[in-house]
Parts: C-alpha cells; sequence; structure tokens
C-alpha cells in the first residue's frame, strides 16, 4: 500500500501587500508519496516558496490544507514539523554568534535532541557533508557551496522523514550540484521523501520521479517527466533546408511533401526549417527526408532533437499567459 | 482527530515531554548566550552607566541633598536605579534579538521546528529577565560596597523584581515583532521607556517636587511611579505619602501578566513573522 507522505487540498494563499492582492497559490491539490523523488517547478513568482512556506510555518494559508502524513500543517504544526527538514531558499542561518558546528547543535536542540546526541550528529554530518575542517568557522568564512551544504546538513539535523529543499541548487557550480545531487539521490535511496523546487529542468528530468508544473499559482501538469515530455509530442527531428521558403513553395514535389505535413500533427515549416515529430528512425522521418532529396530540396543539417523537460515547461507555462 | 494520520508517522511525530524541554531550554540557552558572549557590549555598558549615577548622584550630590523620608540619598535611590536596571535591560534583550532573528532570517529556525508559540514566546521572555535580574544583581552588588540597604520586606523585594521583569521583558517581544527596523526599538527606549523611568521617581519623591506642578502631575500620573515606589517601599520599608505599596504591586502583576499575554498572542497569530 502507498502511504501519502504529503497531501495539498485546495491550498490558496491570497497575499495583500500595499492594497494590492496577489494570488500566489491556487487550489492547489496533489498528493506526494512516501519515498518518492518529487520536483515542484515554475517560474519565478509561481508559487513554489509559498506552497513550502504552509509546510514549514511560515505562511499562514488563506484556504485549503497541507497534511503531512495525514496530520493538518497548521493545526499540528508542532508534529508536522517534527517529521519534515526544510532548506529554505534564502541563506538564513544563524550566524551573528554562532559558529558553523554550534548552528547545527542549536537546530538539533530545537528539535529536542540531548545536547550528547546534538553533537553526535552534528559531528557526523559535518563530517559528511566535508565541513568538518570548517567546523569552528564563522559563517562568512564560508564559501557559497559551504553554506549549501551547511544548510542541508541543518534540515537533516533530526532525521526527518520528508525533506524539503527549495531551490537548492540555484546558483551552484557544476561540481557543487553534481555533489549536491547525489547526496539527494543517496538520502532518497535511504528512504527519505524529497519535495525539491528547481529551476533546472534537467535537475528534476536527472532526479525526480514525479513533477508538478506550477504556473502563476495553478497547477498546470503532474506526473514523471517522460510522460509530461511524451505528452507535447515527444521527440522531433529537425531538418533545416538550404533555400528560401518561397523558393521551396516553387520546388517541384513539394505539394506532395505539404500534404504529407499537413497529415502529421505536430510537423511545422517555417523559415527553411521542417520539423517533424519522432526520431531518425522513424519510417515516416526517413520517407519525408528521402522525398525532399527526389524534390531537389537541398537538406543544410539535420538535427535530431529529444524532447525535454523543457519544452513542456516552456510550452505549458508560456500557454497560461498568452 | 487526525484522520487519515499513519500510525508510524504518528510515532515518529510524538514529541516527548523531555524533548519539548529540550526545545525550550534550547531557545532560551541561545538568547542567553547571545548576550553572554559580547558583555562588553551588552553587560557592561548598562553597568557602567549606573555605577556613574552612584557616584554623581548619590556620593557627590546625594551630600547635599541630605535626606529623603529619612534615608541618606544614595539609600532612597538606589531602590530607582535598580529598578531602571531591570527595566531597561529586560526590555531590550528580547526587544533586539527578536528583531535582529526577523532581520537576519534565523527566525525561520524557530518557526519551522516543533517548539510552541507559546514556548518561543516564554523562552525569548525569560531569557530577557535573567538579563534583567543578572544586571540587577550586579548594580546591588556593586551598591553594597557603597552603602547599606535594609531589605525591609524580602518576599516583596523578589516579587516586584520578577514581576517588572516579566512585564518589561514581554514588552520588549511585542516591540521586537512590531518593529520594522533597528530605530523602532531605539525609538521605544528613548521617547517612552526613558522619560518615563527618569520622571517615575527614581531620582526624587513626588514631594521634592512640589513646587513644580507640571512636573509632580507627570510623576503622579506616571505609572512607573508606582512600580518603583513598591519596590522602594519593599528594599527601605519608606511609604511615602499618598503612595500605599499595594497599587504599585498590582499594576506590576497586571503588566507582567498583560504583556506576557500579548507577546504569546501576537506569537501565535504569526504578527510579522508568517506571511
Ligand atoms: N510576503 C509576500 N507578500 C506579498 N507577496 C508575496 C509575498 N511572498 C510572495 N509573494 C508573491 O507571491 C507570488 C509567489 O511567490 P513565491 O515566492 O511563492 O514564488 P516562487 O515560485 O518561489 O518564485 P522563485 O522561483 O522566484 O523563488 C509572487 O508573485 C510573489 O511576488
Ligand atoms: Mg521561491
Amino acid at each position: 500500500m502507498n502511504e501519502v507522505a504529503i497531501a495539498f487540498e485546495g491550498l490558496t494563499k491570497t497575499y495583500t501587500a500595499k492594497g494590492k492582492r496577489v494570488e500566489a497559490v491556487k487550489r492547489l491539490t496533489l498528493t506526494i508519496e512516501r519515498g518518492e523523488f518529487f520536483g515542484l517547478l515554475g517560474p519565478n513568482g509561481a508559487g513554489k516558496t509559498t506552497t513550502i512556506g504552509v509546510i514549514a510555518g511560515t505562511v499562514k494559508p488563506t484556504a485549503g490544507s497541507v497534511r503531512v502524513f495525514g496530520l493538518d500543517a497548521v493545526r499540528d504544526y508542532r508534529k508536522v514539523h517534527k517529521l519534515v527538514g526544510v532548506m529554505p531558499q534564502e541563506e538564513a542561518l544563524d550566524s551573528w554568534f554562532l559558529n558553523v558546528r554550534e548552528i547545527l547543535v542549536y537546530s538539533a536542540g530545537y528539535f529536542g535532541l540531548a545536547p550528547r546526541e546534538a553533537r553526535r550528529r552534528a559531528d557526523a554530518l559535518l563530517k559528511r557533508f566535508d565541513l568538518w575542517d570548517k567546523r569552528k568557522a564563522e559563517v562568512k568564512e564560508l564559501s557559497g557551496g559551504m553554506k549549501r551544504r551547511l544548510m542541508l546538513a541543518k534540515a537533516l539535523i533530526h532525521d526527518p522523514e520528508i525533506l524539503i529543499l527549495d531551490e537548492p541548487t540555484a546558483g551552484a557550480d557544476v561540481a557543487l550540484r553534481r555533489q549536491l545531487w547525489a547526496l539527494m539521490r543517496e538520502l532518497n535511496a535511504q528512504g527519505k521523501t524529497i519535495l525539491l523546487t528547481t529551476h533546472y529542468l534537467e535537475e528534476a528530468e536527472e532526479l525526480c520521479g514525479r513533477v508538478a508544473i506550477l504556473d502563476q499559482g495553478e497547477l498546470v501538469a503532474v506526473g514523471p517527466p517522460e510522460e509530461l515530455t511524451k505528452r507535447v509530442g515527444g521527440d522531433v527531428v529537425e531538418i533545416e533546408l538550404d533555400a528560401r521558403p518561397a523558393a521551396l513553395e516553387a520546388a517541384k514535389g513539394l505539394k506532395a511533401l505539404a500534404a504529407k505535413v499537413k497529415a502529421k500533427a505536430g510537423t511545422t515549416l517555417k523559415d527553411g526549417k521542417l520539423v517533424l515529430p519522432g526520431t531518425l528512425e522513424d519510417p515516416a522521418v526517413l520517407e519525408t527526408l528521402s522525398e525532399l532529396a527526389r524534390a531537389g530540396v537541398k537538406i543544410r543539417a539535420i538535427h535530431a532533437h529529444r524532447a525535454r523537460l523543457e519544452d513542456v515547461f516552456v510550452e505549458l507555462t508560456r500557454g497560461l499567459k498568452a | 482527530m487526525n484522520a487519515g494520520a499513519t500510525p508510524e508517522a504518528l510515532s515518529k511525530a510524538r514529541i516527548s515531554l523531555r524533548e519539548s524541554a529540550i526545545a525550550f531550554y534550547t531557545l532560551w540557552k541561545r538568547e542567553m548566550v547571545r548576550y553572554l558572549k559580547d558583555p562588553l557590549d551588552t553587560i557592561v555598558p548598562p553597568i557602567l552607566d549606573v555605577i556613574l549615577f552612584i557616584l554623581i548622584f548619590g556620593i557627590a550630590l546625594g551630600v547635599r541633598l541630605g535626606e529623603v523620608g529619612g534615608f541618606p540619598y544614595i539609600q532612597f535611590m538606589l531602590p530607582g536605579l535598580l529598578m531602571m536596571s531591570v527595566i531597561m535591560n529586560s526590555f531590550y534583550n528580547p526587544a533586539y534579538s527578536v528583531f535582529q532573528s526577523r532581520w537576519q532570517g534565523n527566525i525561520f529556525d524557530f518557526l519551522s521546528s516543533p517548539l510552541s508559540y507559546t514556548q518561543m514566546a516564554t523562552a525569548i521572555i525569560l531569557a530577557g529577565v535573567c538579563r534583567g535580574l543578572l544586571v540587577g544583581g550586579i548594580v546591588l552588588a556593586a551598591a553594597l560596597l557603597l552603602t547599606d540597604l535594609p531589605f525591609a520586606h524580602p518576599p516583596l523585594v523578589i516579587a516586584e523584581l520578577l514581576l517588572v521583569a516579566v512585564a518589561f521583558a514581554g514588552f520588549g517581544c511585542v516591540v521586537g515583532l512590531w518593529t520594522k527596523g533597528w530605530d523602532g526599538v531605539n525609538a521605544i527606549s528613548l521617547f517612552l521607556l526613558d522619560p518615563l523611568v527618569m520622571l517615575g521617581g527614581v531620582f526624587y519623591s513626588p514631594e521634592m517636587l512640589e513646587g513644580v506642578p507640571p512636573l509632580e502631575a507627570l510623576t503622579r500620573w506616571n505609572p512607573f511611579t508606582y512600580l518603583i515606589g513598591t519596590f522602594r517601599y519593599a528594599v527601605l520599608g519608606l511609604e511615602l505619602e499618598g503612595m500605599s505599596p499595594w497599587p504599585g504591586l498590582a499594576l506590576s502583576a497586571l503588566l507582567a501578566v498583560g504583556m506576557l499575554a500579548w507577546a504569546i498572542a501576537l506569537f501565535r497569530r504569526g504578527y510579522h513573522l508568517k506571511s
């Protein structure tokens, strides 16, 4: 039986700032199962941080609810917080007078861990996240990547069931991103449910079993990345023709081609670029290529392009704004 | 009540009394360490201030002032100074700390933890009370090197100190939530607390102002006069004319309960904490 880790039920958040109302999240209904690696995607201002904030205790929902293992995030906030570790988007480390290790030890304390256990866990995480040498450093002495790792360690200090990461890799270089990916994968493999928000579609494709796409507070798609990509048309082959459309029009046999083009949904001919759904192994694509050859149309280049989550994302989030 | 909750998750979500106590203790300790780490910034200046007051007013000028209500001026003044130290220090700690945590963002640590909102407010206020009493204690120790105090009613001394510390730490917590900048805290202390304390009879008795009607009225209508009056009665056994200690005690208790409840209510509402 699948266990529900997080259930959003009609979650709505309306901000009123200076007389202006912003509907940051609109009737979000979504279920995340235990053990999932779930991605929450959306452009800037889509409502990702707001959605997470209701669980983290920083946002008061306007309507609807969030349940974490069946517990209401507002009414049972204390219990919910015990089950969840949150790594916020903004750096919010208690760095005024605490050093790296103390930050972790105090965090553990807020979760009820006795001092000795708190120190043991802090040290284990410092070693695991390559911060041991910096344990006595002040936060301002850390590099951006070290701060990220410290924030992740802090989210894990009470060994939560669910890990919520708000754009953990934003601004990270390739090496750090790979390192964070490896850590997240490892944590998920150990059974932690992960809810990740990101702008990097590649990241979601790489890590997430399922993703949800939010746009202007609305849920516009949910599913495994492969399925979403298929929905938008799957793979495409782009054929750059060595001729202007006007010249092409005149070319012999293009009528037949045009008929074929119309016959296949999703095929477009624009600016001398013919885009066909499918792969290079696809008979229809191969046939079109030979037809072009027969018509005497020269081909400048062929790109076989595997449809990516990015295409879905662009399509869905642009569609709404138009 | 928790329809749909899975038993396993529920067992992991349980918060034992011990865990709850550790969480509270940790936040209290954080608030203490925050100011104990920099004693040169937080503990020493208010004590130096008070010692200067003692030297200048109590000793240098006090000789000329003679006795007030049968006590040497320095003895008359000391309970007022003590009260002033306790009021200001209890206030400053939560006010600055709460604002700093909001501004720095580390308030997130508390908000996303299993601490209850009541625990957050009370741990922060308790640390403020501790700072007030700590500074008060040091001032008292310094003062006792210079003069004697009779401590006429010890239980009342303790009760009044505690109630006033709770009241102003609670108020500090409210101000720390309310303010939009560091200036807010300073403004409250400069325009509200300082004048009320100074005009509350720290350095004089209301009768000493009989020739100055506006000041006398300000002093008589100032609630701080009664807080300080009660404390002075507890320490010296001196009951000034028209100033029974009991209204002051009742007022302290009312303020303590009221401010504590106010701070807790604001935390529960997420005032300036949640969007
Ligand atoms: N405290 C607030 N007061 C008023 N409006 C807010 C507040 N916080 C967020 N908003 C608005 O709500 C909307 C959603 O913001 P949110 O931070 O949830 O987006 P996001 O998806 O996390 O964006 P990003 O990818 O940039 O982090 C935005 O229009 C934002 O301006
Ligand atoms: Mg965000």
